[in-house]
């Protein structure tokens, strides 16, 4: 239902064109493609940048297939629809989306590739209808998406496919808890010659009830051997992590 | 969805899901699709243009006259480096061609442009352990769902209109050497699927899942001993033993690891609501270790689709110490008989004999040699059962006297057989099968051997070589009322692909040099040939579309053939591999 919900309000932005001229400040990191990936992720709609939405990543990306990065919307806690998570010059933009519920604290952290230095949006939806853009420029050397995953060179994962190893820790600045979580996959994606792309595409995290309380879709970039962490309004304890990936394979742990 | 990437996000999602509203109304592929396959001449929703699996076509545009204007219209490729065997049988419904290459891989292409839809890649691990090249023959279609095997043996649904999973199913482990290779067959709702992997001990099985959910719905072991299940309620329960109980036919233990595998899938006879699964060697090949009939074994089993309990059964080589893998398909067919109609079905074996059974009750009809020269058996006596050659088994490895090698002996056909897993056809016209075979033979020698999961099973050393200097393969026409050969026609190259008869008078198949073939039914004159640029070792299809027949045909040099050297090889050494689906019509107006 989400996804035709989000072509209704697809629409409707399209017909509030005409009334009003979209408010569409330039990229301060003056990317050749924010106008272009913008469009793709955003369609052509009102935004605003925001340094409420902050995206943290390394000075320099060491190990372009592992480079980690943090996206903090608790500014907005409360008032986000989703948050969409893209690199410009990746050769599969699109990273991460992540729909919290009321139970979430919006800040999440995980590791991906680049491709070559890129910037990073991290664009909320909030329930009200607004685009809220954050941003951060990341350096980095080249390759991440298009190196054969370690997998490739180690029959490790075929036999612990899907292998959750999950700590929970208190959050930073909150009453909530934290979750920190890595799985067994070699999140392939497809740009290696003979290497079919093969990568987690569901991640939820449900509450002792069963109710999903945190919900995530990712793309390839996100690194092998997912790393993630999530922050929880909640510190109740009974949570479960339910993945899927493309191939069909269903896991799901306790934590 | 690889041409709708990730890439573009939300742009995509939306627009699949304003896709998705305008296709509801669609039904999907229904149970009365797959028995009327043979006479709706618009699709292919079935591997065997029908589930009796007579490849026959009622189509007549393309005939005797105007075959010799056939065209091609598109080839697509399948892509990568992974350009290994291409066995497969392609399906076309509403407009789209579903096929499966080489290495897992699986095809949406639009029919009349060539274009891609979509592909799916299955992520396979390195310990796959296919023995006879990295194959498949193609997708069962049902509902919404493109459903395959995977060479790690699972059954994986895909949505027919994303190519996305649905759901996936393991099948078996592939680590003990299971592989699925085979398209799957659809009864009454079920997906029914066998298992490959006879090489290494494993334990042949059928299996039927809920052809909509994936849940397991019974299973069937084909080695005599094994206890079968059936899934009541989401339980597992007991629903008896193969054979009623072990050691009947086999010595000791050797039942556990018993092979049999089911490695071609099977058909399905709408009449006498049975399925006719064939099965292949029994573990290991060293025959000396396991004397008895190692029932079921080098057997045709008709199957019970509601719970897989095993109506009959028919052992075409008891004993099997040639690797004659009786897998071969069954295919239902009626014929007259001083004025009464016989409910038959025939199959052409591995170990050269063609056999006409009833198939109400699996007795046997008649049976002859369909090859030139069998060196293992004087014959069938009046049950059908091989009567065995003295001196036609390889020697005893115990006999000799440092025990490690047994006498060698010289048989035909070969372990790779009269006819091998490339499927036959019968014209309803002619009343003939239409077989591809092979003339070759083999040295072939025991050794003692013992079970190691995972490891080759065989105990047995053996090369290949022809038996003529001009051809090794043969297609024939073969009357089943008499075993007469009404016409041959010789390949320099051994025969791999699938054959097609259809009512316009023609036989299509293709050879290993790369042509698609097509031949008059009545006299075997070859009326039409096309180089499509890597062997054809695929079943070629036909429907029609917008008042015009096509033809389609997968090409790719690959299978079983080129992994075994001998003095084979030299005939197919020069063959260059590909990967890619030929698809051929005849232009309005011929």
């Amino acid at each position: 239902m989400m996804r035709i919900y989000q072509w209704l309000t697809g629409c409707a932005a399209l017909l509030c064109m005409n009334v009003a001229l979209a408010a569409q400040p330039p990229d301060p990191l003056n990317s050749v493609l924010w106008d272009y990936t913008r469009n793709i992720f955003l369609g052509d709609v009102d935004y605003r940048f925001n340094p409420d939405v902050r995206v943290d990543v390394p000075a320099f990306a060491e190990d372009p297939t592992q480079v980690p990065i943090t996206v903090d919307a608790r500014a907005l806690s409360g008032n986000i629809e989703r948050i969409v998570v893209w690199a410009d010059l990746n050769p599969i933009q699109h990273i991460f989306n992540y729909f919290p519920s009321e139970l979430a604290s919006p800040k999440v952290s995980l590791r991906i590739k680049v491709q070559q230095s890129t910037a990073i949006r991290a664009a909320v939806l909030t329930k009200t209808g607004e685009w809220h853009i954050g941003y951060a420029q990341l350096d980095a050397a080249g390759g991440g998406c298009t190196t054969p995953s370690m997998g490739n060179a180690d029959p490790y994962w075929q036999s612990h496919l899907g292998e959750v190893k999950a700590r929970r820790f208190a959050a930073d600045d909150s009453e909530g808890a934290r979750y920190k979580f890595r799985v067994i996959h070699p999140m392939d994606t497809g740009l290696v010659d003979a290497i079919p792309e093969f990568y987690l595409q569901q991640v939820e995290l449900k509450g002792p009830e069963g109710t999903t309380v945190v919900r995530m879709e990712l793309s390839p970039p996100v690194s092998e051997n997912p790393v993630i962490t999530f922050d929880l309004d909640d510190t109740r304890s009974g949570y479960t992590l339910w993945m899927r990936d493309n191939g069909g394979n269903e896991f799901e742990q306790t934590l | 969805m690889k041409k709708l990437g990730r890439s573009t996000g939300f742009a995509v999602s939306a627009l699949v899901a304003a896709m998705s509203f305008a296709t509801v109304a669609q039904a999907g592929i229904t149970d009365k699709d797959i028995l009327a396959d043979q006479m709706t001449t618009d699709d292919v929703v079935s591997y065997g243009l029908g589930p009796r699996g007579q490849r026959y076509s009622p189509l007549e545009m393309l005939n005797t006259d105007t075959v010799k204007e056939l065209r091609p219209v598109w080839s697509f490729s399948f892509g990568g480096e992974k350009q290994r065997g291409q066995e497969s049988q392609p399906m076309v419904k509403d407009g789209v061609m579903y096929v499966t290459g080489s290495y897992s891989r699986v095809y949406a292409i639009n029919v009349k442009t060539g274009d891609e839809l979509w592909e799916y890649n299955a992520r396979l691990p390195d310990g796959i352990m296919p023995c006879c090249d990295v194959i498949n023959r193609g997708v069962a279609l049902y509902g919404d769902l493109v459903v395959f095997g995977t060479l790690d043996a699972k059954l994986v649904a895909l949505n027919k209109d994303t190519g996305k999973v649905v759901w996936k199913k393991t099948v078996a482990d592939y680590k003990e050497g299971y592989s699925l290779t085979s398209a799957p067959l659809i009864v009454k709702g079920k997906i029914i699927t066998g298992v490959s992997g006879g090489e290494f001990g494993v334990v042949g099985k059928v299996e039927a899942y809920d052809a909509v959910t994936g849940d397991i719905v019974w299973t069937r072991p084909t080695v005599e001993g094994h206890m079968g299940y059936v899934w009541k309620d989401g339980k597992k329960v007991e629903n008896g033993i193969s054979g009623g109980k072990p050691g009947q036919t086999w010595p000791g233990d050797l039942w556990k690891t018993g092979g049999a595998a089911t490695w071609l899938g099977g058909t399905y006879d709408p009449e006498t609501d049975l399925m006719f699964f064939g099965t292949g060697n029994p573990a290991p090949w060293n025959s000396h270790l396991r004397p008895g009939d190692n029932l079921f074994s080098s057997s045709r089993l008709a199957i019970d689709p509601d719970n897989g309990k095993i109506v009959w059964h028919f052992q075409t080589t008891p004993h099997d110490g040639w690797d004659f893998d009786g897998v071969n398909e069954l295919i239902s067919f009626d014929y007259t008989d001083g004025g009464k109609t016989v409910k038959a079905a025939a199959t052409a074996d591995r170990n050269g004999f063609f056999y006409v059974l009833n198939r109400e009750n699996g007795d046997f009809i008649r049976g002859f040699p369909f090859v030139d020269k069998i060196t293992w058996a004087e014959g069938l006596d009046d049950k059908g059962r091989p009567i065995f050659k003295e001196g036609g088994r390889p020697g005893n490895p115990a006999d000799a006297k440092d025990g490690k090698k047994g006498e060698s002996v010289m048989s035909a056909p070969s372990f790779l057989g009269g006819k091998n897993w490339m499927p036959m056809a019968y014209s309803q016209d002619t009343e003939l099968f239409y077989v591809p075979s092979n003339e070759w033979a083999m040295d072939i020698w025991n050794e003692p051997v013992s079970y190691k999961k995972g490891a080759a099973y065989l105990g047995a050393g053996f090369t290949i070589r022809p038996m003529n200097d001009e051809y090794i393969g043969v297609l024939r026409a073969i009357d089943p009322k008499n075993g007469k050969e009404v016409w041959r026609y010789e390949n320099y190259a051994p025969l791999w692909g699938g054959v097609l008869a259809t009512k316009g008078n023609l036989v299509f198949t293709g050879n290993p040099e790369g042509y698609l073939m097509a031949f008059d039914a009545k006299s075997g004159e070859m009326l039409y040939k096309f180089n499509t640029g890597s062997g054809i070792v695929g079943s070629p299809i036909t429907w029609d579309m917008d008042g015009e027949q096509y033809v389609s045909v997968v090409s790719g040099w690959g299978g079983a053939v080129p992994l075994w050297g001998g003095e084979v090889a030299k005939r197919v050494k020069h063959l260059n591999q590909g990967g890619s689906v030929w698809t051929f019509k005849l232009p309005k107006g011929n």
